[in-house]
């Protein structure tokens, strides 16, 4: 049922491809931000309240980017875009249109955008609205084990090699996962919205507020063509309650074919500002705190690593790299024992950090005195990681380091550094290394909790969580954006079918498809993310042995590593969405 | 460089389907015949994969035979050190003294120590009790077996301040050099280092002890230095040389080891 609609969109030219695994950089950065609801009320009153609440269609709380991009998403659909929607935000939204950014800075939050999160910002028509100068291409990325050296390295050229994977195939022709001449056919049509998935980068790398920027062009857009979409930006919500008997709105359009709504159970969300709005269906796009969420009474379970991830804005130097074409658009990260270290790659020689390692190490570094943080990082891309440690224990209270940093670091590049296992892994590969860091722009060093957190379902009667709010993961695969851009994807195209269906899209049963279709992806992505993080925050001597056996056989076998590329680019696809 | 080559003229032709070629990189990037490395340090012999398993099962066996085979264990220690000498190297490198160490990489030698200086110091000094041990034994810091088998420039040098800094264990823990308790000091060095050598001396080792000496080791000596093994600094990241002006029993209050208990 789900596909129903995917093949005739995919036919009647909105063309763009609908799977579901996805990938992201960071969480979402609303997840960072405390929620601002001081209680949430569940409850069910009798008519005390005077004012009547305006009724909305869809109501999302959270103006972040997956529940702006919902918003768009809805305000783009041939059905959803007759609907009255509701964007609620504690923050300021309309000046994210009035983003200027000067060209030599860059915000400290970026995400990696997947092949299908930018097909699908594509269809939604924000990706036109972005400035091409200030999006990067991602074309290869350099993964390597801090305790072995044992690596492993992609190129677009992985991941497209074989249109359809080797695996895939196995499994369409042996019968798995459905028909493999009209999976082939969904493919081409899927692919040819005029980005041939050939040429393809594995990633896209862009600032967050530039992404946000694009998705408040197209909101604006929308409201001028008329759309129903209201913005409360600046707006608290103050309580979620579901009331009874109050009168019914004649002015809901209620979907065709229904008579007049029975609203009783439809959710109400008072705002701080007076206002009342009742949904017939209630996004929670509200974060890892998500308010929607304990309003609808669903259980998120997961767990805290005792880890922080400390983003920063970086300046290198590529003629210090000695990867091919000077490391351009290379993505590079190092799994220490504290946790991954990841250098991404930006335009015109800048690069953004996110350093997962324990909390105490996030704030000291982020104390650091410039010049001795970029010494830091370099090291934390070459040296051992005793070595780090050493210079980890050597920053002061105050943030002052307690030795020369640049003596010391200098001294151990000098040593010839046998590496641990280096007989059996790697001796005779010259490894690429990292561009240096140069420079780090003031005031972008900010640290931030890492978790794992995975909601019990994604949806209530009423209620449908996505982003952050449904799932959180672990930084290390940049998976966290893509994922909640792939909730936002299904989740409009399950109430455009609703709609299309006469269906009432508030109701648990119209939900089920989105829940069902994103749950497992989503859990699956988690598990690996969780499990790879877990694998590597240790040093000790048999699992290094055997991860690094691992990791040097997966880069050998081109099949295996061509699945998993498509598995993090989000291009391959659960089996049942792929086919009706 | 040269190994890749090498090995890789040396399977081709073994292995000519594309496969196996594969296979092969994937689980040994040298043939197990070649050595690994070039000379790199006075000393190094590089030899092979299949020459080090020759060298350490040999040279175990005839250390066994005879303990006064002191290039025998020497032989054994360096192809077995591998790892642990790593682990010794990075924990040398986590300490300001160790780390020290490891940047000016001091040689421990008659002329280095000053014997005759020591020989001056008054009784109960450290310089002076570590020189009336060698006196006792007739040995000189400069009679220690040079390192052959160690792949790594630094690790060798590691490798050989351990054995140089062997003799300083006697004067701070005050263990004779009889067999029983050299096998105690392994003990106390197998808690301290985890070497192989000293795993396989403490538990090889007290196979050639009469009963009274073994009764001795495992009553006495073996709860002592499991004890002190563990409690005491780590030991590799000393620098004895600044220590030699200290009495015996400052040293030992400064590293936490106790004296072993006299026989």
């Amino acid at each position: 049922m789900a596909t129903h609609i995917l093949s005739s969109t995919a036919r009647s030219g909105f063309g763009s491809r609908l799977h579901s695994v996805a990938t992201c950089r960071l969480p979402l950065a609303r997840s960072q931000l405390p929620h601002r609801i001081s209680a949430i009320r569940v409850q069910s009153t009798t008519a005390q309240d005077t004012t009547a609440p305006e009724q909305y269609d869809v109501v999302i709380v959270g103006g972040g980017i997956a529940g702006s991009a919902l918003a768009c998403a809805l305000a783009s659909g041939k059905a959803s875009s007759t609907q009255k929607i509701g964007l609620i935000e504690a923050f300021d939204l309309s000046s994210h249109a009035k983003w200027s950014p000067r060209p030599d800075q860059y915000s400290n939050r970026v995400s990696s955008l997947t092949p299908k999160s930018v097909a699908f910002l594509k269809k939604i028509g924000v990706w036109a609205e972005l400035d091409p100068s200030r999006v990067a291409e991602m074309e290869g990325m350099q993964v390597w084990d801090g305790v072995s050296g044992a690596r492993i390295t992609f190129d677009a050229a992985n991941a497209t090699s074989t249109r359809s994977s080797f695996l895939h195939q196995v499994l369409s022709t042996s019968g798995l996962i459905g028909n493999p001449a009209a999976d082939l056919e969904y493919r081409d049509s899927s692919f040819n919205d005029g980005s041939d998935i050939k040429s393809s980068p594995l990633a896209w790398m862009t600032e967050n507020l530039h992404v946000q920027y694009g998705l408040q062009k197209q909101i604006l857009g929308h409201q001028e063509r008329g759309v129903k979409l209201d913005i409360f930006e600046r707006t608290k919500v103050q309580g979620i309650t579901v009331k009874q008997a109050y009168p019914t709105d004649a002015d809901v359009s209620a979907p065709a074919g229904s008579t007049a709504a029975d609203v009783s159970d439809w959710p109400v969300i008072e705002l701080d500002n007076g206002k009342k709005l009742q949904a017939r269906l209630l996004v929670g796009a509200d974060g890892v705190n998500s308010p929607v969420r304990s309003f609808a009474s669903i259980e998120s379970l997961g767990w805290d690593y005792q880890q922080f991830g400390l983003v920063a804005t970086l300046k290198v130097d590529h003629l210090t790299s000695t990867a091919p074409g000077n490391g351009v658009g290379i993505a590079w990260q190092r799994f220490l024992p504290t946790g991954p270290i990841a250098l991404l790659p930006l335009n015109n020689g800048f690069a953004s950090l996110v350093w997962s390692t324990t909390p105490k190490i996030a704030q000291d570094l982020k104390k650091l005195p410039a010049s001795d943080f970029c010494v830091l990082v370099n090291a934390a891309f070459s040296a051992s990681p005793a070595e780090l440690e050493y210079l980890y224990k050597n920053i002061g209270p105050d943030g002052q380091p307690l030795v020369d940093f640049q003596q010391e670091t200098e001294w151990r590049a000098g040593v010839q550094d046998m590496e641990a296992f280096r007989t059996a892994f790697g001796s005779s590969r010259t490894d690429a290394k990292p561009p240096k860091v140069i420079e780090v722009q003031e005031n972008t060093r900010a640290p931030f909790p890492l978790r794992m957190r995975n909601s019990n379902s994604y949806v209530e009667d009423r209620v449908a969580l996505v982003g952050d709010a449904a799932h959180t993961v672990h930084p290390l695969a940049g998976q966290g954006l893509n994922q909640g851009l792939a909730d936002v994807e299904c989740l409009a195209r399950v109430i455009e079918q609703g709609l299309l269906s006469g269906s009432d899209i508030g109701n648990i049963h119209s939900l089920t498809p989105y829940s069902s279709e994103r749950f497992l992806p989503n859990l699956a992505m988690l598990g690996t993310v969780d499990k790879l993080s877990k694998l590597y925050n240790t040093d000790l001597s048999p699992i290094v042995w055997a991860r690094s056996l691992g990791l040097t056989a997966v880069d050998s076998m081109g099949p295996i590593k061509t699945e998993i590329m498509r598995f993090a680019m989000g291009l391959e696809d659960a089996p049942h969405s792929n086919r009706s | 460089m040269l190994s890749r080559t090498l090995a890789q003229s040396s399977t081709k032709p073994l292995f000519l389907a594309p496969r196996m070629t594969q296979c092969a990189t994937l689980f040994s990037f040298r043939s197990p015949l070649q050595p690994p490395t070039e000379r790199l340090y006075e000393g190094h012999v590089p030899i092979s994969p299949f020459q080090r398993t020759l060298l350490a099962v040999g040279s175990a066996f005839a250390a066994l035979h005879n303990p006064h085979r002191g290039d025998m264990i020497a032989a054994l220690g360096e192809s077995t050190g591998g790892i642990f000498l790593r682990r010794i190297r990075d924990q040398m490198l986590k300490d300001p003294e160790g780390r020290r160490i490891l940047r000016e990489r001091p040689k421990i030698t008659s002329e280095s120590m000053q014997l005759d200086k020591l020989r001056q110091l008054p009784d109960g000094i450290f310089g002076r009790e570590y020189v009336r041990f060698l006196d006792d034994q007739q040995v000189s810091p400069d009679t220690r077996e040079p390192v052959h088998f160690v792949d790594d420039e630094e690790l060798a040098y590691v490798m050989q301040r351990y054995r140089e800094t062997h003799d300083f264990y006697h004067t701070l823990t005050g263990l004779p050099v009889t067999v029983d308790a050299e096998i105690g000091l392994k003990w106390f060095e197998m808690v301290q280092t985890g070497l192989p050598m000293t795993v396989l001396s403490s538990f090889f080792g007290p196979l050639r002890l009469s009963s009274q000496e073994r009764e001795r080791l495992f009553n006495i000596y073996v709860p002592w230095a499991l004890e002190n093994g563990s409690n005491a600094k780590s030991l590799m990241s000393v620098r004895w040389e600044d220590w030699m002006e200290r009495s015996v029993e400052e040293v030992q209050r400064e590293l936490c080891v106790k004296p072993c208990p006299q026989v």
